[in-house]
């Protein structure tokens, strides 16, 4: 089989099945390779600094761009799924902040729960899944509040005064959002997220 | 209180207080990955107990004993415990995972890479948000840290904010819940209404029962 990375749409008709997607997706990944390579080479010749700049601040991005696209290879070879993503988000997040100081590490957790909070609530459609990801969203936030009352107000810890708040906040939300949920089970018989189309129009 | 003393002071060195914030991380990550990817909903709603154990874990890292307590207190056993009743009671079904844009086996490779980026729109938003998070942090230079040492009785500092500055908001928040229970209730209450309400539930439940993955098994 004629194994191309730029394959052009005329080409690939006699590509069918399973390994034309699999090419597909290598050579994507190829294409995003070649890009981080480019840029982080313009950077070095154009930026100010340019070197200094992409490579000894912005190592670490790249380094987490190409363990996605291994991970992304590995998992079209036939990996598990599920294995892949939790592997590449952890150890993307030790990359990132394994340099920092103490402050940007737990800043950066919160920041990586609440986009998994961002993806969870957005993604399923199970309504009560949508406020499972939005009470992750607001721990991860207090995660900031208390960081910041540690490290950056400890004397009066305003921070953790306000993830008082925001707790008692969440509460009430669950309560009120899963009576909801339950309301509209007993009208529609369903938590399907892409079925409430009540008000629609 | 000397164990507290001792555990303060094993906190305070910099190389315990990584380890234990990389596990701890570990766990919130895994688990948190588990929440909204597990199959089985009824699963994620008990791994969700184990994020916010580990995130009560973290709070106590940073030395807010007080959250942390309220945090295992009101998140891991209370809206835990709700949300999982809430899926009892709404009788959880398989998740039909039917994406909007079909996979199209034939399409050009640049037509396919198009729509895998279309299906696959709410991780890039996601990701692109953590990326820009994080851009921001690394690249701020000059946070306003202070040295000065936590108090040794935050509970007692918290207390006192609560009822001398924040008494307004605090007082407030008392009526937001009141507010929220009442509406909580009013809203689960079961209400009995005529029969045609009665038939038409029946007559949804019966339309409904064939888009019912679990009971065609």
């Amino acid at each position: 089989m004629n194994v191309k990375l730029n394959a052009q749409p005329t080409q690939t008709v006699a590509l069918r099945g399973k390994e034309e997607g699999l090419e597909a997706k290598i050579a994507v990944g190829f294409c995003l390779f070649a890009a981080a390579i480019v840029g982080t080479y313009s950077g070095i010749l154009f930026g100010e600094n340019g070197l200094e700049t992409v490579v000894a601040h912005h190592y670490d991005f790249w380094i987490c761009v190409i363990l996605g696209l291994v991970g992304w290879m590995v998992r079209s070879a036939g990996g598990h799924k599920g294995v892949i993503i939790t592997i590449t988000v952890l150890a993307s997040f030790v990359v990132l902040t394994l340099h920092q100081e103490q402050l940007i590490r737990y800043l950066v957790l919160a920041a990586l729960l609440f986009s998994i909070g961002i993806y969870g609530m957005c993604k399923s459609r199970n309504a009560v899944r949508v406020l499972m990801s939005i009470e992750l969203m607001l721990n991860a936030v207090n995660i900031n509040l208390i960081t910041f009352a540690r490290y950056v107000d400890p004397m009066h810890i305003k921070g953790q005064l306000f993830s008082i708040f925001v707790l008692t906040v969440a509460a009430a939300e669950a309560a009120v959002g899963l009576a909801i949920v339950l309301s509209l089970y007993r009208n529609t018989s369903t938590v399907d997220m892409e079925r409430f189309n009540l008000l629609k129009w | 209180m000397e164990q507290q003393d001792t555990l303060a002071g094993l906190l305070a060195l910099p190389c315990v207080e990584s380890w234990l914030f990389y596990i701890l991380s570990t766990l919130a990550i895994c688990l948190a990955i588990g929440v909204i990817a597990d199959r089985a909903i009824i699963r994620a709603g008990f791994l969700l107990i184990g994020v916010f154990g580990s995130i009560s874990a973290i709070f106590l890292l940073l030395q807010a004993q007080f959250l942390a307590l309220a945090q295992v207190m009101i998140y891991a056993v209370g809206i835990t415990l709700v949300v999982v009743i809430a899926l009892m009671l709404t009788n959880p079904r398989l998740e039909v995972e039917a994406p909007s844009i079909p996979y199209d086996d034939k399409a050009p490779p640049l037509m396919k890479f198009v729509n895998s980026i279309r299906r696959n729109i709410v991780l890039w938003v996601s990701v692109f948000s953590f990326v820009t998070i994080y851009a921001a942090l690394s690249g701020e230079t000059h946070w306003p840290l202070s040295s000065e040492p936590m108090p040794t009785d935050c509970v007692k500092t918290l207390g006192e904010a609560l009822t001398t500055t924040y008494s307004i908001p605090f007082e407030f928040a008392s009526v937001l819940l009141l507010a929220a229970l009442m509406g909580a209730i009013m809203l689960a209450k079961n209400e009995r209404k005529g029969e045609g309400a009665d038939n038409l539930t029946i007559a949804e439940e019966a339309k409904n029962a064939d888009s019912n993955l679990a009971l065609q098994r």
